[in-house]
């Protein structure tokens, strides 16, 4: 968008010095920028898929977000989703009837059939995170999470609903070309091939295949812009309804939120941080200057701090207000964000970071409170392939909040 | 408006079909073959093909505009062009874009809701026999005490069906449409499985619920010393049990 608006000055101040002699030039330079423009939105669209790295960060989160949830709720999943849930199957398929939507877990009231739904989603959602048959895998995760969501509509939060949105998405994405089972099944048979030359395909065919690719790519942007789109309205939508609370206001709405007893799973700690009004208050404030920021902070330098500091927050939300799914899902999230230059900075400095270790005290212990969840689900698979690239990163990423705005900043 | 957005939608659903198939051969080879076939004049059909990419690509990215549009009509406070536009707006984004990012706002709840519940029952020599109230809400309270992952039967299940009750039936009791009554019907069946799983196998045929809201003392004010008289004390009616199906 910004670029965009560079070209434009010198075409309006050439403006008037021809104007009387070359009226139809200027017509021409005007339509010449426009068609400029044109071509550089097609190039942006149709090149090459953006964002391999972030989409594959959002594939490996939710997905193990979700198998998490799944787990946890695994002494409740008859009462959530089941058929002996106060939500009866025929309450459900009522609600259906009127609103739309649809579950294959109300296909049969048979306790057999829910089990099976559940172990396929505990499936679906570790080959998704995975990234086996990704494409396939996207498909059959948008129906788990659409299916589960629905059936327990009336339980559901703010998280849940952003899991739901995202697995929409995803499908739209190639979400498991990086750090995924796809990705090394894909580097393994390039690898046997060698350099053997590829079996040619009739003429026929090429534009074809041609014409697919740069469909699968125009789709994989459409779907990031969307998502990107998504968790800004998501932001500041959260951002200015809290601006016409007048507890918000007053930097004295993080104060009820602490007292809620159902959102105290630590009531010292909630206690605790009751006690200094000026946290509140500021934590307050800042809450709402970074949600109603963000849309205008991410096409600059300026985001990386932001996002820094709204991991905090939401690793904050997670403990104090006993709310992990959806802190996490708002993490993964704001993941999508984050270039693929700043993944592909990762490997190196997991890299540095290990070879000081070597000497000093071993890393992982260090990293496992970092509640980062999201990108340790990255396949560390035993029998990864030698190449560095892959496998560098299935270890490093344990690092990644600490070094994550420093890098950013660098 | 509505028309343009289902024909746009069939062309990324199509896109879609294609990259399935296109899972396994895998997209590296094929690019490498790209590069050697572009070397070559294009083939006759190639103008056809790239006539059909251009409006492939145009529709989805219209698709993308039309949905982020709608999405933000959806989440923004109701507004003239929001108004004019409902129909497309719930059309495309209901139920499975639906949204609402209320989060905590505009304000956080200032009140802890104590939800009880009673059951009377009828014995053989038709005396009447009730119970002393029973606190839903501490099992979840408890529940969630201590806990680093509540469950959503705790945070989310009471909870929600109360404030959805309450969306539905509004100050009064009597279901006065099919979706309040459906919700009268989950809250008693809510109310039902969690006093029978604490009332060691004692039958019952009725049960009456009463929901009492605490305020959340303000800032400043000496919280916590005596409990803070309710703002609320609302006392339902007598409801049939009836089983659903445990």
């Amino acid at each position: 968008m910004g670029s965009e608006q560079i070209p434009e000055p010198p075409s309006t101040a050439a403006t008037p010095h021809r104007a009387a002699a070359h009226e139809p030039s200027i017509a021409g330079t005007a339509h010449r920028w426009l068609r400029d423009r044109i071509c550089d939105l097609w190039a942006l669209l149709t090149d090459r898929p953006i964002s391999l790295y972030a989409a594959s960060v959002l594939r490996i989160g939710y997905g193990l977000l979700y198998l998490v949830f799944l787990l946890r709720e695994f002494p409740h999943r008859d009462e959530i989703w089941g058929p002996g849930s106060p939500w009866t199957p025929a309450l459900a398929q009522q609600l259906f009837d009127q609103t739309g939507w649809n579950s294959i877990l109300i296909l049969s009231d048979s306790r057999a059939y829910f089990e099976l739904c559940y172990v396929t989603a505990l499936v679906t959602s570790a080959l998704f995170m995975l990234g086996w048959r990704t494409r396939a895998m996207s498909v059959l995760f948008a129906v788990v999470v659409t299916s589960f969501h629905a059936r327990s509509i009336f339980m559901t939060d703010g998280g849940d609903n952003l899991i739901l949105l995202m697995s929409l998405y995803l499908v739209l994405t190639a979400c498991g070309r990086r750090w995924s089972l796809d990705a090394r099944r894909d580097r393994l048979k390039a690898a046997r091939a060698g350099s053997a030359p590829e079996p040619a395909r009739s003429f026929r065919a090429q534009p074809l295949l041609d014409a697919r690719t740069t469909l699968i790519t125009v789709v994989h942007n459409c779907g990031i812009l969307v998502i990107g789109a998504q968790v800004c309205f998501l932001y500041g939508s959260a951002g200015l309804y809290k601006i016409q609370g007048p507890t918000w206001g007053g930097g004295t709405a993080l104060h009820y939120a602490l007292n809620l007893e159902l959102f105290q799973p630590w009531p010292a700690l909630s206690h605790l941080v009751d006690e200094y009004p000026l946290v509140i208050a500021i934590a307050s404030y800042l809450t709402v200057l970074l949600q109603v920021a963000f849309p205008f902070v991410l096409f600059g330098r300026l985001k990386y701090p932001v996002l820094t500091v709204l991991l905090g927050m939401h690793i904050g939300i997670a403990v104090l207000l006993g709310l992990p799914v959806f802190s996490g899902a708002m993490i993964v999230a704001d993941a999508v964000f984050l270039p693929d230059r700043f993944y592909a900075f990762l490997p190196r400095l997991w890299r540095r970071a290990a070879r000081r270790t070597e000497t000093g005290p071993s890393a992982p212990g260090r990293a496992t409170g970092s509640g980062f969840v999201p990108l340790q689900g990255r396949p560390a698979r035993p029998g990864a392939p030698a190449s560095e690239q892959p496998a560098a990163p299935a270890q490093q990423d344990t690092t990644t909040p600490k070094v994550r705005p420093r890098s950013g900043r660098a | 408006m509505r028309k343009t957005g289902w024909a746009v939608s069939s062309g990324i659903e199509s896109a879609d079909v294609r990259e399935l198939q296109q899972s396994a051969p895998g997209p590296v080879p094929q690019q490498r073959h790209d590069e050697a076939a572009r070397t070559g004049k294009p083939p006759l059909g190639a103008r056809t093909v790239k006539a059909g990419l251009r409006t492939a690509v145009v529709l989805c990215l219209a698709t993308a505009l039309v949905h982020v549009v709608l999405v933000f009509l959806h989440v923004a406070p109701p507004n003239p062009v929001s108004k004019r536009y409902a129909s497309q707006v719930n059309g495309w984004v209901f139920p499975l874009f639906e949204q609402n990012w209320r989060l905590f706002a505009p304000d956080p709840d200032s009140f802890n809701r104590k939800i009880l519940a009673r059951t009377a029952h009828t014995d053989p020599k038709g005396a009447v026999q009730v119970t002393p109230w029973f606190d839903l809400a501490a099992v979840d309270h408890s529940a969630v005490d201590h806990s680093v992952f509540p469950s959503h039967t705790s945070q989310n299940l009471l909870r929600r069906a109360w404030t959805s009750y309450v969306e539905t039936h509004g100050g009064s009791d009597t279901a006065r449409s099919e979706r309040a009554l459906m919700l009268q019907t989950y809250l008693r069946n809510i109310a039902v499985d969690r006093v029978a799983s604490h009332s060691d196998g004692r039958t019952f045929e009725f049960i009456q619920l009463r929901v009492v809201t605490l305020p959340v003392a303000a800032p400043g004010t000496a919280a916590g010393t005596r409990p803070p008289a309710p703002t609320e004390d609302r006392l339902l009616p007598w409801w049939k049990v009836t089983s659903h199906g445990k």
